[in-house]
């Protein structure tokens, strides 16, 4: 006997009401604001036919506030396993017109079971947020959802990639989700982030500000530090997942999606010799180097608009992947300053646990100096740079370009901070002290019983700078590994990053280290 | 600890940096606010610090701010000439290094705070261009 017709149309029956999600009115209107659905935002994901949706029966239970016998389907967000680029990955994505995309205690538990799968499978999490956060009706269910989820988040954190998609709002408590995700991408219109929005705000404080100074875009992308990917729209924002995707690993303990070229190319860029200004005042913007040292100039930039002194991103050079962290001398003069600190450490710890090698460009004249940056912990911050890089055991390799200044060059991978590598360009000037500083405490006497003491401290400044202020003195004393032209720079990298693909470092065992915060 | 702020007088709007020297009110309002509420605003609060009057009373749309705390090395533009977008309006030096600040978008320049030597802090409004 077959299996009973009805049966198979009951299923189907299910299946559509399911996928009709809040109703087709509902949907409609999020095709007519320029927004995905929930089911489209999981299609852009992933390969065509690949989605295999998990729980798509799911129910909730409550019985309080008017919730009996009501309608969730899927309770309100949509959960599975697709495949990007060839490779399986899970994601969820919540669904605003099921309930406002509230998470009650089954929306909550769908998440918890496919963090869960990811974990075990070792493949990487998406989360595709747009919620009106709890559902208040399931009370402290709805919250305890939440810590179940944000509990899950730290688990996976360092065992698989997660990345969060903001694509509506991601208010209160449920903003801890994607800040517990290692990568942040946020639509610029619909989506909006906050703890407290304006009318808390207002109430308690006083404050007057609008959602798009606390909770936009634009605010997290550059002021905040939030987040690390701005998307025009939803289509927008999956392509930049899959983008991210596309130079990580599923998981910790496999080796990035290198694409080693069959022969390393060390034949020279001239373009790169013409890049770097002779005047060591100049600056120049190191996106312009960056992008001839990665394959096909295909830079994926993290954090773009924050803390622009810094420039941090993944590329290949030649096939392997890379994390780049690199000063740059047209922002704020490249000198270190606490978002750029906080922005580089998440990276290199980032790359760090996902078996990225990293590769540091440094022209660095030093630390912000001000009140503002002292009286805001630029030590503690500055030090978690030094912690980050201190504590890597991928391979590291640094490219000192021009200015290496005392501690701000040691925070930027100097040979003592373990890089396994360190070049050096013509144009470098290692030293403990610009200059004119060490002349000062250096000649202090001679300059002030000289004639002329400020022409005096100048010849001397120019002395020293001649001497010292130039990678020839560290590379005397094997500080460093090698003086290379700027021109040959791509196919060094490239052969050294090969080189030192198969490192591997053993460390004292320790829980962690407790890196300042 | 120095804080800018956002003033409104008589409807018109000022940015101020103001150095608190009382700590002990931490609530989430600002207190000094309070403080600063009837007319002369710039007067009573203005630290003697040479950089302010770069940042006192300015229109907010149009401003060019200063990106770090630095010396005006050259000012390119003068009040009144026709800017393009990109176009560089002057230079910074700090920490041994040139920073060139550019027009975030095509205008006319209506003022120009600053001049050669002057020492400005971030944030600092340098031009405005509307």
């Amino acid at each position: 006997m077959p299996i009973s017709p009805k049966l198979l149309s009951d299923l189907e029956q299910k299946r559509l009401t399911a996928y009709a999600a809040g109703g087709e009115d509902r949907l409609a209107e999020r095709r007519k604001k320029g927004l995905l659905t929930a089911r489209e935002r999981l299609t852009a994901l992933f390969e065509e036919n690949t989605f295999m949706e998990w729980g798509l029966h799911a129910q909730h239970d409550c019985h309080q506030f008017g919730m009996e016998g009501k309608s969730m389907p899927g309770d309100g967000v949509i959960t599975g396993v697709g495949y990007v680029d060839g490779r399986p990955v899970a994601a969820f994505s919540q669904d605003f017109t099921v309930g406002g995309g509230a998470l009650g205690r089954i929306h909550s538990k769908k998440i918890c079971d496919l963090m869960d799968y990811a974990q075990k499978s070792g493949i990487p999490l998406i989360g595709i947020n747009d919620s009106g956060g709890a559902r208040i009706q399931e009370g402290d269910d709805s919250l305890s959802g939440y810590g179940q989820v944000f509990f899950r988040n730290v688990e996976l954190s360092g065992l698989v990639p997660q990345i969060s998609v903001i694509a509506g709002p991601c208010a209160g408590g449920a903003a801890y989700s994607p800040a517990l995700s290692d990568f942040l991408i946020m639509t610029q219109k619909n989506a909006s982030m906050f703890i407290c929005g304006p009318e808390v705000i207002k109430a308690a404080t006083g404050q007057s500000t609008t959602m798009e100074e606390v909770g936009g875009a634009a605010a997290h992308a550059t002021v905040s530090g939030n987040v690390h990917f701005l998307a025009e729209n939803d289509t927008h924002a999956l392509q930049i997942a899959r983008k991210l995707l596309s130079f990580l690993p599923s998981n910790n303990v496999v080796d990035p999606p290198h694409r080693l070229t069959p022969v390393v190319d060390m034949s020279p860029d001239p373009e790169l010799n013409q890049l770097v200004p002779g005047d060591p005042k100049a600056p120049f913007d190191v996106h312009d180097i960056i992008g001839r040292l990665v394959d096909e100039g295909d830079f994926l930039e993290v954090h773009r608009d924050f803390a622009k002194n810094l420039v941090v991103g993944f590329g290949r050079v030649q096939g392997v992947v890379a994390g780049f962290v690199a000063n740059n001398p047209a922002q704020k003069a490249g000198a270190l300053d606490i978002d750029a600190s906080d922005k580089g450490a998440r990276f290199i710890r980032f790359c760090n646990v996902f078996n990225i090698p990293i590769v540091t460009l440094v022209d660095v004249p030093g630390f912000l100096p001000g009140v503002a940056q002292e009286r805001g912990g630029i030590i503690r911050h500055g030090a978690k740079m030094l912690f980050a890089y201190a504590a890597s055991t991928v391979p590291k390799l640094t490219l000192i370009m021009r200015k290496a200044y005392g501690g701000a060059y040691l925070a930027m991978c100097s040979r003592d901070m373990g890089a396994d590598i360190v070049y050096a360009w013509p144009s470098a000037e290692i030293a403990v002290m610009g200059a004119e500083g060490a002349v000062k405490v250096l000649f202090k006497r001679e300059i002030s019983a000289a004639r002329d003491p400020k022409a005096r401290e100048q010849e001397l400044a120019a002395e020293y700078r001649e001497k010292f202020a130039s990678p020839y003195e560290a590379a005397a004393k094997a500080m460093i590994t090698d003086i290379i032209e700027p021109a040959q720079t791509r196919g060094v990298l490239a052969m050294a990053l090969r080189n030192t693909l198969s490192k591997r470092e053993t460390r004292p065992p320790k829980k962690h280290g407790n890196i300042p915060l | 600890m120095m804080k800018k702020l956002r003033v409104t007088v008589d409807g018109k709007v000022y940015e101020v940096t103001v150095e608190i020297l009382d700590e002990g009110v931490e609530s989430g309002a600002l207190p000094v606010a309070a403080h600063l509420a009837p007319a002369p605003v710039a007067a009573p609060v203005a630290p003697p610090a040479p950089a302010l009057p770069a940042t006192a009373p300015a229109a907010v749309a149009g401003a060019i701010k200063s990106p770090l705390a630095g010396k005006v090395m050259s000012v390119e533009v003068k009040p009144g000439q026709e800017v393009k977008e990109g176009q560089q309006v002057m230079t910074l030096e700090a920490m041994k290094m040139n920073t060139y600040v550019y027009a975030p978008k095509a205008g006319r320049v209506s003022t120009v705070q600053i001049k050669p030597g002057d020492a400005v802090e971030e944030g600092a409004v340098l031009m405005v261009i509307a």
